[in-house]
């Protein structure tokens, strides 16, 4: 969907923000861009519609590439959101949403249903935010109208740039897992930048890490964490090692740590059921919420077995030695 | 109440007439103004090139330092020096306008580069045209500060507009001037306090309209609820 083929981008006075980058975007997966700030992480996703042009190489968008492309209509074919300062104050929320639609000449009855769809999608009810103004908005409520409007005239791909940053941690998780199960529905093909390596993880079919311009691991969540490429992979995750094993580590990757896990589904608190793609931090959260000391685990609607909560805090203390030992 | 009703016969026609032809000189010049400045303002705010901002910036700050008195003065020399007529419309309506412009051109230029630049880039990213960008994003978020430029540049234009009977271009200085000469009191009071009024006429005008035209969007601090 998205290809990158030997990208370069030097900027005046030498400066080299991305070096000899090649990677791939498939279709519908989500690829964050992960670094700190002069990594060239944004100046990567800026290449993509054409707001910074490449030195070097050359970037496919569903196999056409962008430098032959009219930027302002490969522009409007890709979403685009930015921390929520990107919404434009003098529209209303409405507005906001049908730039691009009125700029690819929507008519106006499919531009509204579209704008009430939207809305909705994302958890604001159209009748009461669609004509109020962005500064009489929280800053979620914001961020969420930001995403609406990348979305707004269905474009395949949409590039994300620290969409959430702005926001205080709590509002940020919340908003996190919103996109996450939108995500799951309207499946884009998403580049999304951050320098939150946690956000990264929660968010990413696959992480790419940058530093200094060039590209450092191409993985997922899981592998970049359980086997770091390089001393600088293994460094960037440095401390947080252990919290990011069990948001990657799933209840599936360690059942087979019990060996004695039980046959039958126990009765327990009715809905309270593990899912084997769960981690073991939600894990953990389930057990917390719902008092219980052990849980079924389900696969889609397959029983696989119980798990204890001591069975789980044991794995924990597992992970901690194993990320503990590692250099 | 005689006092006032002798003064009303004796100066009113005359105090009517001035008045016109001071609103018609303050007004041709701020139109001017206008159409130089804000094509010129705009056009420095986006450009690249600092060397012809900062020139043009400077060069309109300069006028503004020469006392008005002297400018016109000024004015008249280089008009005397060319072969243009030295009296009435024309050297008064040139020494307005090039006052006039500095505010104008200024609050256009800060106006516009005072939009965030994040808004603009998601603006293009978006995929809106540059001219698109200036009249749906620039030009309604920068039009407070660019009316107050306006605004400040009309009363200015009404008050400096008054030295403009020096040299026969007729207005309410013409009263004023007949006032001092001839020791009336009189006459300068016909003078003066029209073009004051004028002045707060116009100001209260132009605040009216600069509220009307500022996006409601802008009017909410934020964060703040309905």
């Amino acid at each position: 969907m998205i290809l990158f083929e030997r990208v370069s981008k030097t900027f005046q006075g030498n400066v080299e923000a991305v070096s000899d980058l090649s990677m791939e975007v498939a279709k519908g997966e989500t690829v964050v861009l992960l670094g700190t700030s002069g990594s060239g992480k944004t100046t990567t996703m800026k290449m993509v519609n054409r707001l910074i042009e490449p030195t070097s190489g050359r970037i496919l968008v569903d196999g056409a590439d962008v430098a032959e492309q009219d930027p302002v209509r490969l522009r409007r074919n890709i979403g685009y959101a930015i921390q929520h300062i990107g919404l434009f104050p003098h529209m209303t929320i409405g507005e906001n949403i049908a730039v691009v639609p009125n700029l690819l000449g929507w008519s106006r009855q499919k531009t509204d249903g579209r704008i009430n769809e939207l809305l909705r999608m994302v958890g604001l009810e159209p009748e009461e935010f669609r004509d109020r103004f962005p500064a009489q908005l929280s800053g979620g409520q914001r961020q969420r109208v930001g995403v609406a409007r990348a979305l707004a005239a269905d474009p395949p791909a949409v590039l994300m740039d620290e969409p959430f940053g702005a926001l205080d941690p709590i509002t940020r998780e919340e908003l996190q897992n919103e996109f996450i199960e939108l995500e799951s529905e309207i499946k884009k093909t998403i580049f999304f930048v951050t320098h939150d390596v946690f956000e990264a993880v929660r968010m990413a079919d696959r992480i790419a890490l940058l530093d200094a311009g060039r590209l450092q691991q191409l993985a997922t969540p899981a592998e970049l964490v359980e086997n770091p490429a390089n001393e600088f992979v293994d460094q960037f995750l440095g401390q947080h090692r252990f919290q990011l094993s069990l948001l990657t580590r799933t209840i599936k990757t360690v059942l087979h740590d019990f060996p004695q896990a039980v046959t039958a589904a126990g009765a327990t608190v009715p809905g309270a059921r593990l899912r084997a793609s769960n981690s073991l931090i939600e894990a953990l959260d389930m057990f917390k919420q719902t008092r219980q000391s052990t849980l079924p685990v389900y696969e889609r609607e397959q029983f696989l077995g119980n798990l204890g909560k001591e069975q789980l805090l044991r794995t924990i203390t597992k992970v901690l030695g194993e990320t503990e030992a590692s250099p | 109440m005689s006092a006032l009703t002798s003064f009303f016969e004796k100066l009113g026609p005359e105090m009517l007439e001035r008045t016109y032809e001071h609103v018609y000189l303050v007004f041709l010049a701020m139109i001017i103004a206008i159409i130089i400045a804000l094509p010129l303002g705009i056009y420095l705010a986006r450009s690249r090139w600092a060397k012809l901002t900062s020139a043009i910036m400077g060069a309109a700050g300069v006028v503004q330092t020469v006392p008005s008195l002297a400018l016109i003065a000024f004015i008249v020399l280089v008009f005397a020096l060319i072969a243009l007529p030295t009296i009435g419309t024309l050297p008064a309506l040139v020494a307005l306008v090039l006052y006039a412009l500095l505010p104008i051109l200024r609050n256009t230029y800060t106006g516009i580069r005072q939009v965030d630049p994040s808004i603009i880039e998601v603006a293009t990213g978006m995929g809106m045209k540059p001219h698109q960008i200036l009249f749906s994003v620039e030009l309604p978020l920068s039009l407070p500060v660019i009316m107050a430029g306006i605004r400040i540049s009309t009363v200015w234009t009404i008050g400096i507009g008054t030295l403009c009977g020096l040299i026969g271009a007729g207005g309410l200085g013409d009263l004023i001037i007949k006032g001092l000469r001839s020791i009336q009191m009189d006459y300068l009071l016909a003078g003066t306090v029209p073009a004051a009024a004028l002045a707060l006429i116009f100001d209260w005008i132009l605040a009216c309209l600069e509220k009307l035209l500022t996006p409601e969007g802008l009017k909410y601090r934020a964060g703040s609820e309905v």
